[in-house]
């Protein structure tokens, strides 16, 4: 039996308040609010306080989806970037680099989401770029 | 059980501003005429009530 | 307090011990196990207070064989009796290390937030209802002006539940306020004022403890502890019943008991 408590940041919006994340065997089971911490002083929004439940869902998507014939169906990582490709640079060859956007996400890392404005201004060749957690 | 928790709204339910809205009464099936004069009492006594705050006054106390 | 502890810990009087630890400062809520004694030097009694009670209940439901040590202030002690009452947590598997709260002018040894309250800014003092009025104040406004200021006050909602959530004598598996036919839910935020608060004061009825987490954890500032502190003295006054300090079963928990009150005359 290993109960921890993980102090950590919710990542659904810019305001970065602070979490605390019950842990039981390893299993994340509950949040609750960081009440020593300096920006959300012991409070949450309904995001926050359910955040351990994205973790476990069942209904979490496991694959990309791909809109074929009007309707989402599930496919390979290959196939969704090779469509993501080819339709980028259609749009980009017709109508020029600002006709597409790229919406990132907070549930990736600083990292990532680092890479991927790079790789819309520098490869894409646009600023729109923008960001879930850009409150 | 019904009693208590009827007595414990009435009382609830004045603290927040929404008193004499809520009544209980024992009524047999037998007893029309008692059934007739509590329905038609209550009747008036929101009547002389007015309509209800919570859809009155709402919008006014919200941009109060 | 770290000698009986470890001696605790030591002698499997316990199996783990709830107690708080500095973490990058912030004290923490933390789980001591006697694998790991030396960390007890590290126990703390913070200034922040956690529900240390519901971890415990969250454990025991999945470990209930599992002997528990716990710290606890007056409020942990108050909602481990209500849980034990409505079996959620059994006393006999929890040991507590009793502290008072920490220091205030009010009381030597006392921390609670309502012991050194926050003084309300002017526009709550207008439109809305001050966190530190008494019931007896609250009582006596008048009709209108009671109801306006409420609505305020409920109006601020955002829902995040967090009132629910953080309570320690809620355990309910359905809860009425997420029940689809009993509380419209969904749609433009916030919804069902009053409804929402009233029910959740209703069915606090007999359990609520005061210990004022609820109203810490609202991000709207609402007086919760000042509405759930009305629905305490009407039980208490209406049928002599303290959840967290008599003992037996709530009021409401007992059926067929002949009532002690009349219906209201019209
Ligand atoms: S004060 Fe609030 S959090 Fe504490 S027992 Fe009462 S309702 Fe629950
Ligand atoms: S904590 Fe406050 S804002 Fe959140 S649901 Fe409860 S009353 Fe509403």
């Amino acid at each position: 039996m290993e109960y921890k408590l993980v102090p950590s940041i919710c990542s659904y919006c810019g305001c970065g308040c602070g979490v605390l994340f019950e842990v039981m065997d390893g299993q994340l089971v509950g949040t609750m609010p960081l009440k020593s911490h300096p920006v959300s002083q012991g409070k949450l929004c309904i995001k926050g306080w359910n955040l351990h439940e994205h973790v476990i869902s069942e209904e979490r998507l496991q694959t990309p989806l791909l809109k074929t014939n009007g309707a989402l169906q599930e496919a390979s990582w290959d196939a969704s970037i090779q469509t993501t490709a080819e339709r980028f640079k259609k749009i980009i060859a017709e109508h020029g680099p600002d006709s597409v956007a790229v919406l990132a996400s907070a549930k990736v890392t600083n990292e990532e989401n680092y890479l991927i404005q790079k790789f819309t201004r520098a490869v894409l060749g646009t600023n729109n770029v923008d960001h879930c957690a850009r409150l | 059980m019904t009693q208590k928790k009827m007595t414990f709204l009435q009382e609830l339910l004045g603290f927040v501003g929404l008193e004499d809205r809520l009544h209980l009464a024992w009524i047999s099936s037998a007893e029309a005429q008692k059934f007739q004069k509590v329905v038609t009492d209550f009747t008036e006594k929101i009547r002389t009530l007015g309509p209800s705050p919570l859809a009155r006054d709402y919008q006014k106390a919200v941009s109060l | 307090m770290k000698d009986t502890v470890k001696k605790w810990l030591e002698e499997k009087q316990v199996d783990m011990f709830l107690g708080y630890k500095m973490v990058h400062g912030h004290a923490l809520p933390y789980c001591f196990q006697a694998d790991r004694l030396d960390e007890v030097d590290d126990l703390v009694v913070s200034r922040e207070r956690y529900s240390l009670e519901k971890m415990a209940t969250h454990i025991a439901a999945v470990y209930p064989e599992m002997k528990i040590g716990m710290l606890a202030r007056d409020c942990n002690q108050r909602a481990l009796k209500v849980l034990d009452i409505w079996d959620q947590l059994k006393k006999d598997s929890v040991t507590t290390f009793n502290v008072n709260c920490c220091p205030s002018p009010l009381k030597n040894h006392g921390d609670c937030s309502y012991l050194e309250p926050s003084p309300v800014g002017p526009v709550k003092v207008e439109l809305g209802i001050d966190n530190n009025m008494s019931v007896e104040h609250a009582e006596h406004l008048d009709q209108k002006e009671r109801f306006a200021h409420w609505m305020y006050e409920f109006s601020k909602c955002i829902k995040c539940y967090g009132c629910r959530n953080i309570c320690p004598v809620c355990f309910c598996k359905d809860c009425s306020l997420e029940h689809p036919e009993l509380i419209r839910s969904g749609g433009a935020l916030p919804t069902e004022v009053p409804l929402f608060h009233l029910v959740r004061a209703a069915h606090m009825a007999g359990r609520c403890i005061d210990c004022g987490l609820c109203e810490d954890a609202c991000p709207m500032d609402i007086p919760l502890r000042l509405l759930y502190r009305k629905v305490g003295s009407s039980v208490s006054d209406l049928f002599g019943y303290r959840p967290g300090i008599d003992e037996g079963k709530s009021p409401f928990n007992l059926i067929g008991d002949a009532p002690t009150t009349e219906p209201r005359p019209i």
